[in-house]
């Protein structure tokens, strides 16, 4: 009965995923402004590897990610953000879930690694960008003005999908990094970590 | 204001929505109002929809909340319609930049400002059992809840903090802003939720039985009548997707 998810850690899942999802909000602000809308999936990779990295060190079961990830793709659906997070979020989250198991939730490699899978959850929110990519043009018009869709479609053209993920992928291990370096400096030292 | 948030019962006055009939408030006003074209019938549900958490603010007597965001709703509504397009070049993107992230994300984040001022965790967590949800899910959701003002209160102690050090942002140092910010943030979070996690044992969390609730869960009138609205709006939202 080891293995099984107890209240505890159902809590401590439940405040990673808000610092976790604080922080990429407040990163994902910047968004309004449409050159960063494709720099987010850099950004908040590369901040979101701090509360993760955390979190795996409290992380010796399996199921913990997996809830994170459904969570997050939840509250971006509560939140407007279309239905897309969600399905992404529960692939990305089984296979960040099956890379800790293969490093039995001690490796540093593979927890590194598994960021970088589990932040390619955000891409889920950029499908609607390409999946009705002319009507999610047309909805723009009337709302920000056709200088800000064209702007908005020229950073983010048909073919950069894939790239997209491959950037939250790479920044993904780089936030781990990161999480895993402050992790040393600062939180070993204040005892939660 | 910020005591009573996820706490108090006392200072139930006004009326009571059920939990869930605010989650779909919530839902339906980022879903309709992110998402949703500016044509049509659109024009109309648009801002009878950003209009409910006004009504609900008032009506939970938030006057201050209230009226704060239809001034601020309305100046943002009025300056994309007007403003907008008859201003050009950068100011325009800037106006446009500013009065569209207000007027699109202020009804969703007022929403859930009412959802969270005025739901304790107990019914919060009493309405997810009532729809059947795994307790692998309730728990960390309602820990989230509860934790969205808690991270907001501490970024506003430390910003205190740091400018009683005379450190504005990163200190200079743009990388600084990580170690300045992040980690007091999240070690004083991570702190707050052990205390909080011990709290919640002690009252018998996770214990494999049912834990009984004196919440009083429940539609009542009300919230047909707001359900019925936010029907209306998905019908409409849906049909102008489909091209009606």
């Amino acid at each position: 009965m080891k293995n099984k998810l107890e209240a505890k850690d159902l809590i401590n899942v439940g405040i990673y995923t808000a610092i976790y999802f604080v922080l990429c909000m407040g990163v994902a602000m910047l968004g309004y402004i449409p050159v960063f809308i494709p720099m987010l999936t850099a950004l908040c990779p590369l901040i979101g590897g701090i509360p993760f990295m955390l979190m795996l060190t409290k992380t010796k079961k399996p199921g913990m990610v997996f809830l994170m990830a459904i969570l997050c793709g939840v509250l971006m659906g509560i939140m407007g953000m279309g239905i897309w997070a969600i399905p992404s979020s529960i692939i990305f989250g089984l296979l960040a879930e099956r890379i800790l198991k293969a490093g039995h939730y001690k490796s540093l490699k593979y927890d590194i690694l598994a960021h970088g899978v589990f932040s390619m959850w955000l891409i889920g929110n950029f499908i609607p960008m390409f999946i009705n990519r002319q009507q999610y043009y047309n909805a723009l018009i009337p709302g920000y003005g056709e200088e800000y869709a064209n702007a908005l479609m020229s950073y983010i053209p048909t073919w950069s999908l894939f790239f997209l993920l491959v950037s939250c992928f790479v920044f993904g291990i780089l936030g781990g990094f990161i999480g895993k370096k402050l992790l040393k400096k600062h939180f070993v030292k204040a005892g939660i970590a | 204001m910020k005591k009573i948030m996820l706490q108090g019962i006392e200072n139930r006055n006004g009326i009571n929505l059920d939990p869930r009939t605010k989650l779909l408030l919530i839902f339906t006003i980022t879903t309709v109002v992110i998402g949703g074209g500016n044509n049509g019938y659109m024009t109309i549900v648009k801002p009878v929809l950003c209009f409910i958490p006004f009504i609900l603010l008032i009506a939970t007597h938030n006057f201050k909340g209230g009226l704060f965001y239809l001034g601020v709703y309305t100046c943002a509504y009025m300056a994309e319609i007007f403003i907008v397009p008859n201003t050009m070049g950068l100011f325009k993107f800037l106006i446009l930049a500013i009065s569209g992230m207000l007027s699109r994300f202020m009804p969703g984040i007022m929403m859930g400002y009412f959802l969270i001022s005025t739901t304790t965790v107990s019914e919060f967590v009493a309405a997810m059992e009532r729809m059947h949800l795994p307790m692998a899910f309730i728990i960390p959701m309602s820990v989230i809840f509860r934790f969205f003002p808690t991270i907001g209160e501490e970024y506003f102690a430390i910003n205190d903090a740091m400018k009683m050090r005379g450190i504005r942002l990163g200190g200079g140092k743009p990388s600084a802003i990580m170690e300045y910010r992040l980690v007091p943030l999240i070690t004083s979070t991570v702190k707050i939720g052990e205390e909080l996690s011990a709290a919640a044992l002690t009252r018998g969390l996770g214990k494999p039985i049912r834990r009984t609730n004196i919440c009083k869960i429940g539609f009542s009138g009300m919230d047909f009548i707001f359900i019925f609205l936010c029907l209306i709006g998905w019908i409409i939202f849906i049909a102008s997707k489909i091209g009606y």
